[in-house]
C-alpha cells in the first residue's frame, strides 16, 4: 500500500530527509533552492558563498531584506530559512568553494552537490571535485528570461567541461589603444586606464598609443626614430602611468589634456591608420570650459521627464567635468591608503563608475561615437547579467524535482532542461533534452587527460604557463607541474614560494622544447592533465598560445544566448575585459625585440 | 481601474530594481508601479505567486483566503510563521510577505472568495485564483475578462499542476521584431570616413491582436465533436487530470488529503471513469497510477507554476496596452 509523507512517497520521503546535500552559492538560484529543498524535506544542507548582500540583489534573493545589506549571503539565508523550517539542519560557509578545506572528501559527504553559481571558474573547480568524489552534481544558470538545469556523473553523462565553452571576447591591443570603433573598446579602454592610475599595473593593459601597432607600419627608418624617440620620452613608454601621474599630482587637467589630446594627435600621425578611418578628434580643456559655460544643460530638467538620473546622457563638457571629479576623489582616495596602494575598480564604487563613465564617452567623442549614459555603460564595463525573480525559481524548482530523481536511483530519467521565453512550435516552455554521454577526449573527464598546446618555447614565462595556461584555460587552482623528461624535473610547485624563481624563466630555458611532455597536476582537484607542447614561431596575432582543437574564439554575449547548449556562465567570468587565453599583443614586438634591434618581425612587417 | 503612474522612480527604487530593469526596462516597472492585483489562496501556489509579484514591484497585492493554518499548510508553505496555527491563512502570511517588499502595499483579506460581491473584484487590473472551484472561477473569468481584467488561475495537484490565462478577447499586444535595413550600394565607395557603427539590435514593435478563450470554453471543450478529435496527441494528460481534481473539489469541499490517502485515492479512480466517460474520451487517457502524485503541493512544482504564473502576471498587469503574446497552457511539470 503505498505511503505518502505529504505529496511524496515513504521511501523518498526518507531518503530526503536523512540525505547531505551541499549547495554551492546562495544569491539567486541559491535563495530559491533552499526554500525548495526545505519545504521538500531535506533536512541535512551546507550551503557556502563568498560574497555579501548588495542593494541590487533584493529584487529576487528574497531570503535578504534591506537590513541585511552588506551581511554573508550564506549565513543571512541560513537564518531565514530557519525561520521557516526550524527542524532544518544548515551550515552556512562564507568562504570561497575553491578554498581547499573543501577536499575531496569534504565532497564526498553528500548524496549530492548543487551549483548555484555565477562563474565558470567556480563550476570548473565543483565539477573536478565532484568527479574525484564521485558525487552526482546539478549545474543550472540562469539569465534574464533564459535558464537551464543538467545533471553530471562521472563516467554516465559529460562533464561540465565535455565540451568546450566559448571563451570570454577580447580585444586586440590596437583596437583598444589606437583605433576604436565601438563603444566596448572605449569602456575596456577606460578600465584598463583606471588600473594604470589607480590599480594594479598590468603590462596587458596599456592604455597609450600602441606605436607596434603593424596597421600604422612605418617605414623602417623611420621606425628606428620613433623607436629612439619614444625611448626617450617619458610620456609614451618608459615611465609608468601611475608614476607619470603621482609627478603631476593627478592633476585632472593634465592627466585630460594627455589622454585626449596629446596622445591624440599622436594618433594622428599614424597616418596610414586614418586611410579609411575616420580621424579622432582631440579636445582640449580650456576649450571644453569654455564651451561649457555657454550651453546650457540642467540635470533636473531632464530628469522631469521622469526617466532614472543615470539614463541620461550628458554632453561632452558634462563628462569632462566628471572625468575631473573622479579623478580628485580617487586620487585622494589612493593617497588616504599610503603607499604602494592599489584600487580595485568595482561597477558598485561611485567614484569608481563615474570615471570609467567620464573617460569612455570622451573617447568615444573624440572617436566620432555617439556617447552613452552611465547606465548603459555600467551594463558594459560591469559585466552586468539582467535578473529577475521568476526565472530563477522556476529554475530552482527544476533543480530540486531532478535531485528527486537522483535521489530515487532514477537517474536514467534525469535530463536536461531549457527554459525558453516564448514556447517553442510544439507549444514547450520548457525543453527537456537527453544527456550526453562522457566526451572519450575530454581534457578533465578522461581516463588519462591530454592536450597539445602551440606556443613559443622561447617566449613563453613559466608564470604563464601557470596562470594564463593552468589557471586561466584549464581550471587549475593550484597547479604542480613536473616536465616528463625522465627526471621529473619540478618547473612549478603549487607550494608557495617553492618555485617563484623559475617564473620569469622561459619554458626553453629548461630544456623544453617542440614535442616536450608536461605532467600538471591540481592535488586538491584530484586532476592530471598531461601537456603536449607545440612550439610555433608564428602565432596568431595577439596570442599568446592556442589549443590544439580549439574553435576560433566567438563572443558570447550573454544577452543572446538563446537555446544552445552553453548553461549561462554568470558575470565574473569577465569582470575584467581580460585577455584571457588568446593574450595581447604577444608577437615580438610585444617584448620590444624588433624596436631594440630596428627590425620588423614577420608578423610586424 | 486605470490609476495614475507615478512618472518619477525614486533612487530607492532604482536601486532595488536595477537588475530587472535591465531586462524590462524603465516603462514596463512603471507600468508594473500602478497595477494592483488580487491573489486568492495562499497555499504552497498562492505564496509563490506572491512572493513572484511582491519583488516585481506592482503597486498593491490583495492576499484573499478565507482558510485558517493547518500543519499542513506550515509546512508546504514559506510566508505562515510556524506558530500560526488555527490564524487565517492570509493573515499569518501578511508579515513575511509585506518584509519581501516594503515598497509595495499588502493587505490580507480573511472573507470567502465566493461571498464577494462582483465589484470587488472590478477593483483589481488582474486577478489571480488559486485554491477555488470551477464555478467560481468561471464566474470570476467572464466577470473580469470583458473589463479588461486580466484572469489568472493555477493550482497545484502533487506533482502536477497548470495555469490558465485569459486576456480577454482583444488583447492587444506589440512584438519586437528585428529591423529590416536596407544596405545601399554606394559606386562611389572611394576612402570614405567610416561613420561610427549602428546599434546592432535595431528593432522595430509591431502591433498586434490576440483573442483568448474563456475558462468555460476552455473546460468544456466537446471531445466527441469531429475537428477536437484530432488534436489529442498533443493534449497533455494533465487537462483531463484537472478536469477529475475539480470535479473532486466540487464534490468534497476539499482537495485530496494524504492523511485520508486510501479513501480520497478510491474516489479519485471512481471519478477519473466518471468524468473521462462523461467527455466521451478513452480511459486511457489518464493512467490510474496518477492518484499517487496527486496529493497535497509539491513545493519545486509550486514553484515551477507559480513562477511561470507570476512572469505571466507581471508582464500584463498593467492598466493597458503592453504584453507579449501568451496562450493559455496546461502546465504538467512531473514524472513522465
Amino acid at each position: 500500500m503505498v505511503q505518502l509523507v505529504g505529496p511524496l512517497r515513504k521511501e523518498l520521503a526518507d531518503s530526503v530527509s536523512s540525505c547531505r546535500v551541499l549547495v554551492v552559492g546562495a544569491g539567486g538560484i541559491g535563495c530559491e533552492l533552499l526554500k525548495n529543498l526545505v519545504l521538500t524535506g531535506f533536512r541535512n544542507i551546507e550551503v557556502i558563498d563568498l560574497d555579501t548582500i548588495d542593494v541590487s540583489n533584493l529584487n529576487r534573493q528574497f531570503l535578504f531584506q534591506k537590513k541585511h545589506v552588506g551581511k554573508s549571503k550564506a549565513q543571512v539565508a541560513k537564518e531565514s530559512v530557519v525561520q521557516f523550517c526550524p527542524k532544518a539542519n544548515i551550515t552556512a560557509y562564507h568562504d570561497s568553494i575553491m578554498n581547499p578545506d573543501y577536499s575531496v572528501e569534504f565532497f564526498r559527504n553528500f548524496a549530492l552537490v548543487m551549483n548555484a553559481l555565477d562563474n565558470r571558474a567556480a563550476r570548473n573547480h565543483v565539477n573536478r571535485m565532484c568527479l574525484a568524489a564521485d558525487i552526482p552534481l546539478i549545474e543550472s544558470g540562469t539569465a534574464g528570461y533564459l535558464g537551464q538545469v543538467t545533471i553530471i556523473k562521472k563516467g554516465l553523462t559529460e562533464c561540465y567541461e565535455c565540451q568546450p565553452k566559448p571563451t570570454q571576447k577580447t580585444f586586440p591591443g590596437c583596437t583598444i589603444r589606437n583605433t576604436p570603433s565601438e563603444p566596448i573598446h572605449c569602456i575596456v579602454w577606460a578600465k584598463y586606464l583606471f588600473n594604470q592610475l589607480f590599480g594594479e599595473e598590468d603590462a596587458d593593459q596599456e592604455v597609450s598609443p600602441d606605436t607596434a601597432d603593424p596597421e600604422a607600419a612605418w617605414d623602417p627608418s623611420e621606425a628606428a626614430a620613433r623607436a629612439t624617440a619614444s625611448e626617450q620620452d617619458g610620456d609614451i613608454k618608459r615611465v609608468s602611468t601611475k608614476d607619470w601621474a603621482r609627478s603631476t599630482g593627478y592633476d585632472p587637467v593634465k592627466l585630460f589634456n594627455k589622454l585626449f589630446k596629446d596622445d591624440i594627435m599622436y594618433l594622428l600621425t599614424m597616418d596610414k591608420l586614418w586611410r579609411k578611418r575616420k580621424a579622432p578628434l582631440p579636445l582640449e580643456w580650456s576649450e571644453l570650459q569654455k564651451q561649457g559655460e555657454h550651453s546650457h544643460f540642467s540635470l533636473v530638467e531632464e530628469m522631469l521627464g521622469g526617466g532614472l538620473k543615470d539614463q541620461h546622457v550628458l554632453g561632452v563638457y558634462g563628462y569632462s567635468q566628471l572625468f575631473s571629479e573622479s579623478v580628485k576623489t580617487l586620487s585622494s582616495q589612493l593617497a588616504e591608503r599610503g603607499a604602494g596602494a592599489e584600487l580595485v575598480w568595482d561597477k558598485d564604487d561611485p567614484p569608481a563608475m563615474d570615471f570609467v563613465t567620464a573617460a569612455a564617452n570622451l573617447r568615444m567623442h573624440v572617436f566620432s561615437m555617439n556617447m552613452k549614459s552611465r547606465f548603459d555603460i555600467k551594463s558594459m564595463a560591469g559585466n552586468i547579467i539582467p535578473a529577475i525573480a521568476t526565472t530563477n525559481a522556476v529554475i530552482a524548482g527544476l533543480i530540486v524535482l531532478e535531485a528527486l530523481k537522483v535521489l530515487s536511483g532514477d537517474l536514467d530519467q534525469c535530463c536536461t532542461i531549457f527554459l525558453n521565453k516564448q514556447p517553442n512550435p510544439k507549444k514547450k516552455l520548457l525543453v527537456p533534452c537527453a544527456l550526453d554521454p562522457p566526451n572519450l577526449n575530454c581534457y578533465v573527464c578522461a581516463s588519462k587527460p591530454e592536450v597539445t598546446v602551440r606556443l613559443n618555447v622561447s617566449s613563453t614565462m613559466i608564470q604563464t604557463l601557470q596562470d594564463k595556461i593552468l589557471k586561466e584555460r584549464f581550471g587549475m587552482v593550484a597547479p604542480d607541474v613536473q616536465i616528463e623528461d625522465g627526471k621529473g624535473t619540478i618547473l612549478i610547485s603549487s607550494e608557495e614560494g617553492e618555485t617563484e624563481g623559475n617564473n620569469s624563466k622561459f619554458l626553453s630555458d629548461f630544456g623544453i622544447r617542440n614535442g616536450s611532455r608536461l605532467q600538471a597536476d591540481d592535488f586538491l582537484q584530484d586532476y592530471t592533465l598531461l601537456v603536449n607542447v607545440l612550439h610555433s614561431d608564428e602565432l596568431g596575432k595577439d596570442m599568446e598560445f592556442e589549443v590544439v582543437g580549439d574553435a576560433p574564439d566567438k563572443a558570447p554575449t550573454p544577452s543572446t544566448q538563446e537555446e544552445g547548449k552553453n548553461i549561462t556562465n554568470g558575470n565574473k567570468d569577465s569582470a575584467q575585459p581580460s585577455t584571457s587565453s588568446t593574450g595581447n599583443n604577444m608577437h615580438c614586438c610585444r617584448n620590444n625585440l624588433c624596436r631594440l634591434n630596428s627590425w620588423r618581425c614577420s608578423v610586424c612587417k | 481601474m486605470v490609476e495614475k503612474e507615478d512618472a518619477i522612480i525614486s533612487e530607492e527604487e532604482a536601486a532595488q530594481y536595477d537588475r530587472q530593469i535591465r531586462l524590462w526596462g524603465l516603462d514596463a516597472q512603471k507600468r508594473l508601479r500602478g497595477s494592483r492585483v488580487l491573489l486568492v489562496g495562499l497555499g504552497g501556489l498562492g505564496a509563490e505567486v506572491a512572493k513572484n509579484l511582491i519583488l516585481a514591484g506592482v503597486k498593491g497585492l490583495t492576499l484573499l483566503d478565507h482558510e485558517l493554518v493547518t500543519e499542513e499548510s506550515c509546512r508546504a508553505q514559506f510566508l505562515i510563521p510556524v506558530d500560526a496555527l488555527g490564524q487565517n491563512r492570509a493573515q499569518a502570511s501578511l508579515e513575511r510577505a509585506q518584509f519581501l517588499n516594503p515598497m509595495v502595499e499588502v493587505e490580507a483579506d480573511t472573507d470567502k472568495a465566493e461571498d464577494k460581491p462582483d465589484d470587488f473584484f472590478l477593483k483589481f487590473n488582474a486577478v489571480c485564483l488559486t485554491h477555488c472551484s470551477r464555478d467560481f472561477m468561471v464566474r470570476v473569468d467572464q466577470l473580469c475578462a470583458p473589463k479588461n481584467i486580466k484572469v489568472f488561475c493555477g493550482d497545484v495537484f502533487g506533482y502536477h499542476g497548470y495555469m490558465f490565462a485569459d486576456l480577454g478577447q482583444e488583447h492587444q499586444y506589440v512584438e519586437e521584431k528585428p529591423k529590416v535595413v536596407k544596405q545601399s550600394e554606394d559606386a562611389n565607395d572611394g576612402p570614405e570616413a567610416k561613420k561610427p557603427k549602428v546599434d546592432p539590435n535595431e528593432t522595430t514593435m509591431v502591433k498586434k491582436t490576440a483573442s483568448f478563450c474563456s475558462l468555460k470554453e476552455a473546460l468544456e471543450v466537446d471531445w466527441m465533436g469531429g475537428k477536437a478529435k484530432t488534436n489529442f496527441k498533443n493534449i497533455p494528460v494533465g487537462y483531463f487530470l484537472l478536469q477529475v481534481l475539480l470535479k473532486f473539489r466540487t464534490d468534497k469541499g476539499r482537495d485530496p488529503q494524504p492523511d485520508s490517502y486510501t479513501e480520497d485515492s478510491g474516489l479519485l479512480l471512481q471519478m477519473r471513469e466518471d468524468v473521462l466517460e462523461a467527455m466521451g474520451v478513452s480511459i486511457d487517457l489518464l493512467p490510474p497510477n496518477f492518484v499517487s502524485y496527486c496529493f497535497s503541493e509539491m513545493s519545486p512544482v509550486c514553484a515551477v507554476v507559480g513562477g511561470v504564473l507570476g512572469q505571466e502576471i507581471v508582464k500584463l498587469a498593467r492598466a493597458c496596452r503592453m504584453g507579449t503574446r501568451r496562450r493559455r497552457r496546461p502546465k504538467q511539470p512531473g514524472p513522465s
